[in-house]
């Protein structure tokens, strides 16, 4: 009987990219355990949490294929997390449980499509007949406020914790969609409200918060919908789900959600 | 009063004269302070040593402008400079950049190119002319207003003022530890309770976020200020209950307490946002400058919090 090894699960996937492995990524390797493991079932995730990890487990699966990092920061470093209590635990559940887990991230938006900006343009309700060109992100709606999009959004996603910038009642009709961190500028000609995943505050390269707020000042429509990087993302891993069943028959493969890690002060 | 017109200030500071000779003139001639001579008792009296790489400059303005009153803020949004104009301040302190970009521009940066990520993709042509960057900085020229960010210096102040500052707000001060205002013991409550009370004090509308069990019994706070990185809670969480942040990455510092709850570490987090966590710090800022400047007044304008949620 053949088995099947988290390696050659890699190696169908990069076969099957349709573009040459980047080798210089840190992000798209094994964070943990042998690829020489034999899978048993497939888990992809938006977050590589501890509680995701333990559900993939309680479902037959071993090895999980995540967008984002596992110990708290983006290169994945062990030295930065191995002192604390949290990273013995998390592993010594991996070892336990045979699993391993290799991250998918920098090739996934080089994908055309990107899985991630197809699933969440298909959770939010942004249909293809609205966008602009095909995977331009940008959509012309029918006019709303941005009040209204803002409760579409957030009852479309079960989205707790969504926040947004701007002047309510302000009409609005181009949105420019990204995910996760990307977040487009929002002094774009061209757009009225962006919507993404998670943007610092301030001090960066277009502190778009502050934009909005003095636009709103000056009557000029901006809105600014910061979904959450966990929600923004996690519906593209449902897409790259069903991408990796398509040649790995062996196996069976689910979507676990790591879902919104908030809630909110009544 | 100004007996010399801005235009030739700019003039005479563009054709080499030196800046010193040039600040004791304007003291001079209008028996006032000068923008640079508050920046300079700054300078002497913030404890820090000043670092040549510094975002903690001239965002606007001229140092040598005589001022007539300062206001301090987390974030010079146009309603705060709105609110100092009317208080009769002409030099505003801003802890955040003033043109929504580190590098503080008055155009604004090349843009972005949409669902692309930033750091992969060449720059593309200079921006368009921008009508929020340029009414800003009409509004600037307008009222004649001065700029300075102080945000580098004023974190690295001890005791740490921005924490000062949230303890005072939270009506904690006496909570504090002797010498360090970022770590409280506080009557025993629940984390829903402290959720409660942290919202009706700071008024977040929207940015405020909590990971943790709405049970768990907190006494031990540990305030983090601003924008921090994964090893400020690393270090922080061993030895409280909960964070008070304003702004972490959701994949480190967020997924980092998700975890430690999850494997049943008895921790939580709150993230109040990072605008509304510095603006007390600010206040503290505007206080202190009253010691150190006492020729004018010094008023603190909150920029509240640029987020809101809709009502289901």
């Amino acid at each position: 009987m053949s088995v099947l090894t988290a390696g050659e699960v890699v190696a169908r996937i990069k076969s099957n990219l349709g573009f040459p492995w980047r080798t210089t990524t840190y992000r798209d390797t094994f964070k943990f355990g042998d690829p020489d493991t034999v899978v048993k079932g497939i888990a992809t995730t938006m977050f590589c949490s501890y509680d995701t990890i333990r559900r993939a487990a309680e479902q037959g699966c071993n090895m999980i294929i995540p967008h984002e990092d596992t110990y708290w920061n983006d290169p994945d470093k062990i030295d930065v997390v191995s002192g604390d209590p949290s990273y013995k635990l998390k592993t010594d559940f991996m070892r336990e449980h045979d699993i391993v887990v290799f991250r998918m991230h920098d090739h996934m938006h080089a994908q055309r499509p990107d899985f991630i900006y197809v699933g969440c343009a298909r959770a939010l309700g942004l249909e293809s007949r609205y966008e602009t060109t095909p995977q331009s992100h940008h959509f012309v709606l029918p006019e709303t406020t941005l009040e209204e999009l803002a409760a579409t959004f957030q009852k479309k996603l079960g989205d707790r914790a969504l926040r947004v910038v701007g002047n309510p009642k302000t009409k609005v009709s181009r949105v420019q969609l990204g995910v996760g961190y990307a977040t487009p500028s929002i002094n774009n000609p061209d757009v009225d409200v962006v919507v993404s995943g998670e943007q610092q505050e301030s001090d960066g390269f277009l502190d778009s918060p502050a934009y909005v707020l003095d636009a709103m000042t000056l009557g000029i429509p901006k809105g600014w919908i910061m979904l959450g990087h966990n929600i923004s993302e996690e519906q593209g891993m449902l897409e790259m789900a069903q991408w990796i069943k398509s040649f790995t028959p062996e196996v069976p493969i689910q979507l676990v959600r790591s879902e919104e890690p908030f809630w909110v002060a009544q | 009063m100004q007996f010399i017109s801005r235009r030739k200030f700019v003039v005479l500071a563009t054709t080499g004269v030196a800046a010193a000779p040039l600040t004791s003139m304007a003291r001079t001639i209008s028996g006032g302070i000068t923008a640079q001579e508050i920046i300079d008792r700054i300078r002497k009296n913030i404890g820090v040593e000043w670092k040549p790489d510094t975002v903690d400059t001239f965002k606007a303005g001229y140092p040598t402008t005589v001022v007539t009153g300062i206001a301090t803020t987390a974030l010079a949004s146009l309603n705060v400079l709105g609110a100092a104009v009317k208080a009769g301040a002409n030099m505003i302190v801003t802890c955040e950049p003033i043109f929504y970009a580190k590098t503080d521009s008055p155009t604004p940066p090349v843009r972005r190119i949409p669902g692309a990520s930033p750091s992969n993709e060449p720059p593309t042509a200079p921006p368009p002319p921008d009508p929020v960057f340029m009414a800003k900085a009409e509004f600037l020229k307008k009222h004649n207003l001065v700029v300075v960010r102080l945000s580098d210096h004023w974190r690295l102040r001890k005791p740490d003022p921005f924490a000062q500052g949230l303890a005072g707000a939270l009506e904690w001060s006496t909570f504090t530890s002797p010498g360090d205002p970022a770590h409280l013991t506080i009557p025993e409550t629940s984390l829903d309770a402290l959720a409660s009370h942290v919202k009706k004090l700071l008024k977040p509308r929207g940015g405020m976020r909590i990971v943790g069990d709405p049970n768990l019994r907190i006494r031990k706070v540990g305030f983090l200020p601003g924008s921090t990185p994964i090893q400020s809670a690393l270090q922080t969480l061993p030895d409280v209950d909960t964070i008070i942040a304003g702004e972490v990455r959701e994949w480190e510092s967020v997924e980092y307490v998700r975890d430690t709850v999850a494997l049943g570490g008895k921790k939580s987090l709150v993230l109040i946002g990072r605008i509304v966590s510095e603006d007390p710090g600010m206040q503290v800022c505007a206080q202190w400058l009253k010691t150190i400047v006492p020729e004018v007044t010094s008023t603190w304008v909150s920029a509240g919090d640029p987020y809101w949620r809709p009502m289901l």
